[in-house]
């Protein structure tokens, strides 16, 4: 792959020649491409806003990444739960699931959250699955350093770069939508670096607030307007032009998605987007419906990231049946079955999601029924090539021989798990990995993603 | 007591038990090496007619000059007015542009340059409405023992990003918060991070107020024994048996010499042994607050080398090997052309001549680290004055900037604190929903400098409405904070649409839009320029908020 973006030096230029609008193909680091032509057509052909569909992206034919970040440090061990460990209830007398609770996986060893459970068809499916044990070197329990490192993924380097924005840097330039943060304007750490990706707070809420009209077609005509200043108010600015004729085709593409209207697919009811429903609020399922949208309208979404946190759980944790953890893991569930409902089997077969947290927590619950910064961790899995059904990594154990400073040691480092989601579904080459995951050397395989056709 | 560890200048020696947390006596002396408390002395509080403007009192008695750009007497010190204010401050005011054409542009730097002879009655009042701004560590640490603020938690850390957008937006002093936002992305501790919610606020305070316009070396070695710098950078857990390399690294890498400077990671480890000692302690005899301390017991002792710098280190008390690598440090020809190449491209240009590095540099060393004989170089050099609209503003650049043209006003006094401090509190949040809340770029090289790391579209998208909605008082809103009047920027007399703009213009930006620009704003408007504006013309009335809107999306008003 190569690298076609994020260069200063590839500042383009607006081509008035695009119907009056300065938008052209190939105009703006190369990247709206598609879109904004689409777009364009869809503004003057109003019958598109009922059946929006975007040109493929011909450059992309690996699965979008869905990466969703346990900010605050996950309990992995209360989520994909070591039944057969005897060390598990002996350390979390107050915490622990009973196995008669614990949801079966197919291995008396293992055992789910019963928070889980929305997402148990596609366990026994074989599309969701688990990596336990799973850890990053150089392990800090320092929430902002765990996480900026993890982000980071140099570790003994002076790159300032995240590994997303170091991934998409290989790969042919194609919409401004290639890289995305769903659910926050801001993009996360590991987007950091000279490719642009979008922050977009939600497709509804993507647009001018300076474009007003009573209706669809008054207010596509009032973005037209603006489209057409800020446009040429921007031509002449180099490191402007660029970003203003791509947000401005991200703002067409979002207008029609917004004007088509969305009804997922399969029944799947997110949870945020039913009255009443029992996360109406839930920005992680607002999230996911949009990414959704995105990913059935292909505007050329191929990496993703949205944020979930308030992990950190020191008092309180809660039992099986209710706590802040239940709640948390049951929300994360509802969402991801409902995505996973309405893309459908067809949908989700390329698509890649993966949690990630900068650290798990502690073997041993404290004094307050929660439990402390650790180490070791699980990441969840799901996708058409996901192994699920299955916890992937070596088990340690928890006897006290085995526990790195009172933490389940890593077995797995996180980046063979992310690197084997490049290169075994995005197409990504292994030496691509070195400039992905520097310094990681030989990257060791995890089995838990299959070679995509 | 059997390890000592000793507060660094404390009165007398104390010698104090070491361990994870919660342990060690000692009183509550201040971190050792750090002179000043605020920079600037406050002026007389309570002295403040109800919302007060940036740049009101300063520029007393001025015209304002508004509506008169086709007539404007001299483009030629217009212009290098406008130039100095866009780079030297965080943008103009009819009212700033009027003083620093009637002070003259080099009278007015040079007043800049002595912030203490400014009055700042908003920065006074913002002293007052945000203490915690203000607060030493152990008065933090009496903050929760009264059960005002919680412990570990956000409740100064947040406040202090407040008061730093705010200060950004009123103080008269602008240079000088300008450059306490470039120190405090040079040694960047993200405000928030773990371990400095009690002492965030004095490191601002001390380290980066304290040392603005001042002396590198003096700043850098305050930043190195202070207690948030320590905890950012992992020294606080640096031991001799475990030298943690985070700090004495990034000392090398970003605080100093740079990467290129040709140091080896043996170098590296060096620097992070000089720099063992230097760690936190729990103060347990009074108030619990944690603070800095020299512990020799953890001292790394014997030879070190790093580039050019050598020294036996065969003491455990390690400190004057330290400070001597320190000032080392900061005196290096690279760590002057790091710091001269960040200046310019903060006040220049995003990639400014090696000329001007080197001069710059040689200025820096010239006056043994000094900042303010750098500035004066780089404000007057040709360079400077050749790069005009060659800066992008950067998110928070652009909120600040629109802040001020539009002039938004602190809620006067009658409104109470917490009302008053509800306005700070919005644009904090709006600066962080634009990706830039002062003080909080997690990683430690700061936020980017240059336009090329800010060139998102979603981003884009986030100023355009963040202009709109600055203009159209809809957040933060009138309850928050005292939202501008558009209709008094419309000059009373209306003419052509031509000159609409250009009077808009003026009044926003300085001065009045190129051509182009002004084409396609009426364009936009759907208004020939000669034609007469009428009275009760949407774009003059219930749609100026659009009109003003788009006239924040020009250059004129993106770049500086």
């Amino acid at each position: 792959m190569r690298h076609t973006s994020g260069c200063p030096d590839c500042t383009p230029h607006a081509d008035p020649s695009s119907a009056g609008r300065g938008l052209s193909r190939r105009s703006f680091l190369g990247r709206t491409a598609g879109v904004a032509a689409a777009t364009f057509v869809g503004l003057a052909a109003p019958q598109l806003t009922t059946r929006v569909a975007f040109a493929a992206t011909p450059d992309y034919t690996g699965d979008v990444v869905v990466v969703i970040s346990f900010r605050g440090g996950f309990d992995g061990l209360s989520a994909v739960i070591p039944l057969g460990d005897p060390g598990y209830r002996a350390a979390r007398p107050s915490i622990a699931v009973p196995p008669s609770r614990a949801l079966p996986t197919g291995d008396r060893f293992w055992g789910l959250h019963p928070a889980l459970g929305p997402l148990r068809p596609w366990w026994d499916a074989g599309s969701f699955g688990a990596v336990h044990a799973v850890g990053a070197p150089d392990p800090s329990r320092s929430h902002f350093s765990a996480m900026a490192e993890m982000e980071r993924a140099a570790p003994g380097s002076s790159l300032r770069t995240g590994w997303i924005d170091r991934a998409l840097g290989l790969r042919p330039a194609s919409t401004v939508f290639q890289g995305a943060s769903v659910g926050s304007s801001v993009v996360p750490q590991a987007m950091a670096g000279p490719f642009n990706e979008l922050g977009l707070d939600g497709i509804d809420r993507f647009t001018l607030n300076g474009i007003w009209g009573d209706t669809p077609e008054a207010e596509a005509k009032d973005g037209a307007r603006w489209a057409a200043a800020l446009t040429a108010l921007h031509a002449g600015i180099p490191s402007l032009a660029g970003p203003a004729a791509a947000a401005l085709g991200a703002i067409d593409t979002t207008r029609a998605l917004k004007t088509a209207g969305y009804t997922p697919a399969n029944g799947a009811r997110y949870p945020h987007a039913v009255d009443g429903g029992p996360y109406e609020n839930s920005p992680l399922s607002a999230a996911l419906y949009d990414v959704a949208r995105l990913i059935r309208a292909k505007v050329g979404l191929q990496l993703v990231c949205i944020d979930y946190g308030d992990w950190d759980m020191h008092s309180d944790l809660g039992t099986v049946d209710g706590g802040r953890f239940q709640r948390r893991l049951s929300e994360w569930s509802a969402g991801v079955a409902a995505f996973a409902t309405d893309l459908g089997t067809a949908g989700m077969s390329n698509v890649s999601l993966v949690t990630m947290s900068e650290f798990g927590r502690r073997v041993a619950e404290n004094g307050d029924h929660g439990t402390d910064h650790g180490h070791g961790n699980a990441m969840l899995i799901l996708g058409g090539g996901v192994v699920g059904g299955t916890v992937h990594g070596p088990w340690p154990g928890l006897g006290a021989e085995a526990l790195d400073d009172g933490d389940l040691a890593g077995t797995t480092d996180y980046r063979d798990v992310l690197g084997e989601v490049l290169t075994s579904r995005c197409r990504h080459s292994s030496s691509d990995l070195t400039t992905v995951f520097p310094g990681r050397g030989a990257f060791a395989p995890v089995g838990a993603f299959t070679a995509k056709a | 007591m059997d390890t000592g560890a000793v507060v660094n200048e404390a009165p007398g020696t104390a010698l104090l038990r070491l361990s994870r947390r919660h342990v060690l006596g000692l009183t509550a002396a201040a971190a050792a090496g750090v002179a000043t408390a605020h920079a600037a002395p406050a002026t007389a509080e309570g002295s403040l007619p109800a919302g007060v403007a940036a740049d009101e009192v300063e520029a007393e008695g001025l015209a304002r000059t508004g509506g008169t750009a086709r007539t404007r007497p001299s483009a030629t010190s217009r212009t290098a007015a406008l130039h100095l204010i866009r780079r030297a401050t965080y943008g103009p005011t009819p009212r700033l542009v009027a003083d620093v054409r009637s002070r003259g542009t080099s009278a007015w730097l040079e007043r800049q340059l002595r912030p203490a002879s400014i009055p700042d009655p908003v920065g006074s009042t913002l002293r007052s409405l945000y203490p915690e701004a203000g607060w030493s560590i152990p008065q933090v640490y009496r903050a929760v023992g009264a059960g005002r603020i919680q412990e570990y938690s956000w409740d100064v850390m947040i406040p202090l990003g407040q008061y730093t957008v705010a200060m950004a937006t009123w103080s008269s002093r602008q240079l000088f918060e300008v450059m306490v936002e470039f120190w405090s992305n040079h040694l960047n501790v993200a405000n928030t991070s773990d371990g400095v919610w009690d002492n965030r606020q004095d490191y601002d305070r001390r380290v980066i107020r304290g040392h603005a316009l001042g002396r590198f070396s003096d700043m850098l070695t305050a930043s190195a024994s202070h207690p948030a710098m320590l905890e950012y950078l992992n020294q606080a857990e640096s031991t001799k048996d475990a030298p943690n390399e985070n700090y004495g690294r990034e000392l090398l890498e970003l605080h100093t010499v740079g990467v290129g400077a040709g140091y080896s990671e043996a170098m590296v480890v060096d620097s992070a042994r000089i720099m063992t000692g230097h760690t936190i302690r729990w103060d347990e005899r009074s108030r619990h607050h944690r603070e800095f301390v020299y512990d020799p017991s953890v001292h790394w002792t014997g030879r070190v080398r790093v580039l050019n710098f050598s020294d036996r280190n065969a003491r455990a008390d390690g400190r004057p090997v330290a400070q001597a690598y320190l000032r080392y440090l900061a005196h290096h020809p690279s760590t002057a052309r790091n710091i001269a190449r960040k200046l310019a491209v903060r006040f220049v240009s995003d990639s400014p001549s090696d000329a001007l590095v080197n001069r710059l540099a040689a200025v820096y060393l010239a006056h043994d680290t000094s900042t303010v004989p750098v500035l004066r170089a780089l404000f007057g050099s040709a360079e400077f004055a050749a790069s005009s609209g060659a800066k992008v503003r950067r998110p928070y650049e652009d909120l600040v900037a629109t802040l001020r043209a539009l002039d938004y006003r602190l809620l006067p006094g009658s409104a109470g604190a917490t009302r008053r401090r509800s306005g700070p509190e919005a644009l904090y949040w709006t600066a962080s929903d634009l990706g830039q809340a002062p003080l909080a770029w997690a990683p430690p090289n700061g936020y980017p400098d240059a336009a090329a790391a800010w060139g998102s579209a979603g981003g884009l998208v986030g100023r355009w409405n963040m202009h709109q909605g600055l203009a159209g008082g809809w957040w933060p809103a009138k309850d928050r904070i005292v939202v501008p009047d558009l209709r008094a920027m419309v000059p009373r007399r209306l003419t052509t649409y031509r000159a609409l703009i250009d009077a808009l213009a003026t009044r926003l930006t300085g001065e009045p839009l190129p051509d182009n620009d002004t084409a396609t704003v009426l364009t936009f408007l759907g208004r020939s320029p000669d034609a007469h504006v009428g009275v009760k013309d949407p774009a003059v009335t219930w749609d100026l908020v659009r009109t003003v809107g788009v006239l924040l999306d020009t250059a004129n008003h993106q770049l500086r």
